[in-house]
C-alpha cells in the first residue's frame, strides 16, 4: 500500500506538496499596446510532465509558449526553467526547443541537414552530429528519406523531421505549437500514441499547446485550461472533464447539460438543490460549499444521463421530456430530449446491439434521469 | 461564375463581337493565340528587326556617302544576287585594344557598381520586407519615387555635389577638414556612384519580392536552434534569398555595362566604357558599320553569361 502511494507521488510529483518544480511561472503578464494578453498566470510544470495548455484561439496559450522559448518578452513577472531565471535570455542560448504549428523546416535543406541543424550551430562535431541525426531518423522512421527535402515530403513526414529537429539537441523542455494540427485524423491519433512513447523514451519535459480536447486528453499528462489570457483550472484529464471547477471548462471539455438552480438543502455529506430549469430536485451526494438559498449550476455529461419510458423509482434526478431528435453515430445514438421544463437535454446511448427493435422512438414521451454521483457543481 | 465564362457570354450576345470571333476561329486563331500574338509582333518590329539591321551594317563596309555605308546585297550585271560579307569590322575590333579594354572595362565596373549596389541594397530591401504592412508601402513608395524625376536630371544633379565648388567640396572646406577641393568630378569614383545611385532601386524591388516571402517562423526556428542572428542570416536567409540576388543583380549589371549617360555626364576622358566607345563610331566617326559590330560584340558578351546562368538557375530549380 505504501509502495503505491510512493510510486504514484514519483509519476504524479503534482501530488506531493514537497516537489520541486522544473518550470516555474510566476506571476506572468504579456502585453500588447492595451491587450493584455497574458494576464497574471502562474504556473508549476514538473520534470518529465506532458502538459497542455488548452485553450480557444486568442485566450493566450501561444503567447506563454512563446514566452518560455523566448520569442516574445515578458511585460511583468519571471519564467524559471530548471532553477535558472530566463528573463533576457536570447532563443539561442535557452535550453528549450520548439516544434512550430507550421513546422518551419528549412525549404534549402535536406531532411538530415534540417534535422542536424541545431547541433551544427553548437560546433558538435562530424561524427558525432551524424551519428546521432542518423539515430533520429531512426526514431522517427524516417530512414529513406534523409536525403529529400521538405517539399518531397508529405504533412505527416513534415511532421517527423519536424519534431526530430527539435529534439536532437536533447533540450531540457520541448514546447510544441499545435504539433498535431495539420494532420488527417487518422494520422493525428497514430501521431499521437507516437509522441507519448517518444516523451517516455527520451524523459523530456513536453508543453504542448493545442486547442483540440480531445488530443489534450489522450497526451497529457496534466491539462491547464486557458481563456482570456488566463488560466481557469489545471489537472489531470479526468479531473478537468469529471470535476470542472466552472461553468465555462465543464462546457469546454465535452459537451454538457447544464441546469441552473438554487441550495434547499446543504448538509455536509449531500446537497439539494431546486431547478426549474429541469423542473425538479436534484440530490447530490457529497457536500458542497456553498451558501443556503445560493444560485449554482449542475452539471452533468451527456453520457451519465439515463433514458427510459417508465418513470425511475425515484423523485430526484428525474425528469420528464419528448424526444426531439435522434442522431445515430455508429459506436453511440445522440438522443436530445426536450424536458417538459423547455430546457433541451443531450444524452447519449451506447450502442450494444446492432440492432434494437425496442429503440425509443422520435416524439415519444421518456424519463431521463441520473445518479447522485452523476454530475457536479458549479458555483460560477 | 469565372471572369473567362463571363467574358465568353459577353462575346455571345454583342452581334459584331460575336461575327469577329467567329471570323478569327475559321481563319485558325484561337483567343489564346491572339493574346500572345501582341508581344509576340511587338518584339518581333522592335527588337529582332532592328536586331538585323544593325548585324546586317555590321556586315558592311564604310563609305563617305548616305548612307554612310555599302549595300550588302547587289544585283550583278547579269541578274545575279551578290553579297558581299565584310568581317573587316569585328577583325577591326580585336586588333584595336581601344575595344577590348572598353569592354573589359565597362565589365569591371559594371560589376563593381552591382556588388556595392547589392551591399547597400540587400539590409534596405530586408528592412522593408520585415517592417509593417502600413510602413512597408510608405517605405517602397519612397524607393522609387526618384523614378519621378527624368534619369537624366538626377544624373546632373550629382555634378552639383562633386565639383569643385560643389555642395560636398563647399562642405568640407567650410568645415575645414580639407583646405583644397577634392578631385570627384570626371573621375571613376563618380561614376561608380552614379550607377550604384541610378540603378539601386532595381537591385531593392527583387530582393524586397524576395525577402517579403520569406517565412518568419524559420527565422524564430534558426534561433530557436541555437543560431545567433549572424548565423540565422548566413544559413537561411541568404541561401533562401538567392534566387532575388540574382535576379537584382542581372538587373543591375546588364544595363550597366552598356551605361552611356552616367560616364558620359560623370566619367572623365579615361573612363572608358563599351556605350561611350558606341556614340563616338556613331556619331562622331561616322564608321556605322564599326559602330554596329560594336554593338553586336556586345550583346554577345551579354548574352553568352545570362544564357549560362539561366540554364544554371534551371539546373538547380529541377534538382530542387
Amino acid at each position: 500500500m505504501a509502495e503505491t502511494v510512493m510510486k504514484q507521488s514519483a509519476s504524479r510529483p503534482w501530488t506531493d506538496p514537497n516537489a520541486e518544480p522544473f518550470i516555474r511561472i510566476k506571476n506572468v503578464t504579456k502585453r500588447f499596446g492595451d491587450f493584455v494578453a497574458v494576464d497574471n498566470v502562474s504556473l508549476d510544470i514538473y520534470k518529465k510532465e506532458l502538459f497542455c495548455l488548452l485553450g480557444g484561439s486568442g485566450c493566450g496559450k501561444s503567447t506563454l509558449l512563446r514566452m518560455m522559448a523566448g520569442f516574445e518578452d515578458i511585460t511583468s513577472g519571471t519564467i524559471e526553467i530548471d532553477g535558472q531565471d530566463q528573463s533576457g535570455v536570447p532563443p539561442y542560448q535557452r535550453p528549450t526547443n520548439m516544434m512550430f504549428q507550421s513546422y518551419a523546416l528549412f525549404p534549402h535543406m535536406t531532411v538530415e541537414r534540417n534535422i542536424g541543424y541545431g547541433l551544427r550551430r553548437d560546433g558538435v562535431d562530424r561524427a558525432e552530429t551524424e551519428r546521432r541525426v542518423v539515430e533520429m531518423i531512426e526514431l522517427v522512421q524516417l530512414g529513406q528519406f534523409a536525403k529529400r527535402k521538405p517539399h518531397q515530403l508529405s504533412g505527416g513526414q513534415r511532421q517527423r523531421v519536424a519534431l526530430a529537429r527539435s529534439l536532437i539537441k536533447r533540450p531540457k523542455l520541448l514546447l510544441l505549437d499545435e504539433p498535431l494540427g495539420a494532420l488527417d485524423k487518422k494520422l493525428r491519433e497514430e501521431t499521437q500514441f507516437e509522441l507519448m512513447n517518444i516523451q517516455e523514451a527520451l524523459g523530456i519535459t513536453f508543453v504542448v499547446v493545442t486547442h483540440d480536447q480531445e488530443e489534450a486528453m489522450t497526451l497529457s499528462s496534466r491539462i491547464g485550461v486557458m481563456t482570456a489570457g488566463e488560466i481557469v483550472q489545471v489537472g489531470e484529464p479526468h479531473e478537468i472533464y469529471e470535476y470542472p471547477n466552472s461553468k465555462f471548462v465543464a462546457e469546454f471539455i465535452g459537451s454538457v447539460n447544464m441546469f441552473e438552480g438554487r441550495v434547499i438543502e446543504d448538509a455536509e455529506d449531500h446537497v439539494r438543490i431546486h431547478s426549474d430549469e429541469m423542473g425538479g430536485e436534484i440530490y447530490v451526494s457529497h457536500g458542497v460549499s456553498c451558501a443556503p438559498n445560493q444560485k449554482l449550476w449542475y452539471a452533468v455529461r451527456p453520457e451519465k444521463v439515463r433514458l427510459s419510458r417508465i418513470r425511475p423509482d425515484s423523485n430526484v434526478n428525474v425528469a420528464r421530456g419528448k424526444v426531439d431528435e435522434i442522431a445515430y453515430m455508429g459506436n453511440l445514438t445522440l438522443y436530445r430530449v426536450l424536458l417538459d421544463s423547455g430546457k433541451q437535454v443531450r444524452l447519449t446511448k451506447s450502442n450494444l446491439e446492432r440492432v434494437d427493435h425496442d429503440a425509443i422512438a422520435w416524439e415519444e414521451e421518456v424519463f431521463v434521469s441520473w445518479g447522485d454521483g452523476a454530475g457536479v457543481v458549479v458555483t460560477s | 461564375m469565372s471572369a473567362a465564362t463571363r467574358t465568353a457570354n459577353m462575346i455571345e450576345r454583342v452581334p459584331p463581337l460575336r461575327w469577329t470571333a467567329g471570323l478569327l476561329a475559321r481563319l485558325g486563331f484561337s483567343g489564346r493565340g491572339l493574346v500572345i500574338a501582341v508581344p509576340t509582333v511587338w518584339l518581333l518590329v522592335f527588337f529582332l528587326i532592328p536586331f538585323f539591321v544593325v548585324a546586317k551594317i555590321s556586315l558592311s563596309e564604310a563609305v563617305i556617302a548616305r548612307p554612310p555605308y555599302l549595300p550588302l546585297f547587289e544585283w550583278g550585271e547579269e541578274g545575279q544576287l551578290l553579297i558581299t560579307l565584310n568581317f573587316g569590322n569585328y577583325q577591326f575590333l580585336l586588333e584595336d585594344a581601344l575595344y577590348y579594354l572598353a569592354y573589359l572595362n565597362s565589365i569591371k565596373i559594371a560589376l563593381i557598381s552591382t556588388v556595392f549596389t547589392l551591399l547597400i541594397g540587400y539590409p534596405m530591401a530586408f528592412y522593408i520586407a520585415r517592417s509593417s504592412e502600413s510602413r512597408r508601402n510608405i517605405l517602397l513608395l519612397l524607393v522609387v519615387l526618384p523614378f519621378w524625376t527624368s534619369f537624366l536630371l538626377r544624373v546632373y544633379a550629382w555634378i552639383g555635389f562633386f565639383k569643385a565648388n560643389g555642395v560636398i567640396n563647399n562642405f568640407l572646406m567650410s568645415t575645414g577638414i580639407i583646405s583644397e577641393p577634392l578631385v570627384m568630378l570626371q573621375t571613376d569614383f563618380a561614376v561608380y556612384v552614379g550607377i550604384v545611385y541610378s540603378y539601386l532601386p532595381f537591385m531593392i524591388l527583387p530582393l524586397y519580392t524576395n525577402l517579403v516571402k520569406l517565412d518568419g517562423a524559420l527565422l524564430e526556428a534558426a534561433s530557436d536552434l541555437g543560431a545567433k542572428p549572424i548565423v540565422t542570416f548566413f544559413t537561411v536567409v541568404l541561401p533562401l534569398s538567392i534566387p532575388g540576388i540574382v535576379a537584382g543583380s542581372m538587373l543591375v549589371l546588364i544595363p550597366a555595362i552598356g551605361e552611356f549617360v552616367i560616364p558620359a555626364l560623370l566619367g572623365g576622358p579615361d573612363t572608358l566604357m563599351i556605350g561611350r566607345v558606341l556614340w563616338d563610331e556613331f556619331f562622331l566617326n561616322r564608321d556605322w558599320p564599326v559602330a554596329s559590330a560594336v554593338a553586336i560584340a556586345m550583346l554577345i558578351v551579354l548574352v553568352i553569361p545570362i544564357m549560362l546562368l539561366r540554364n544554371a538557375q534551371g539546373a538547380t530549380e529541377e534538382r530542387a
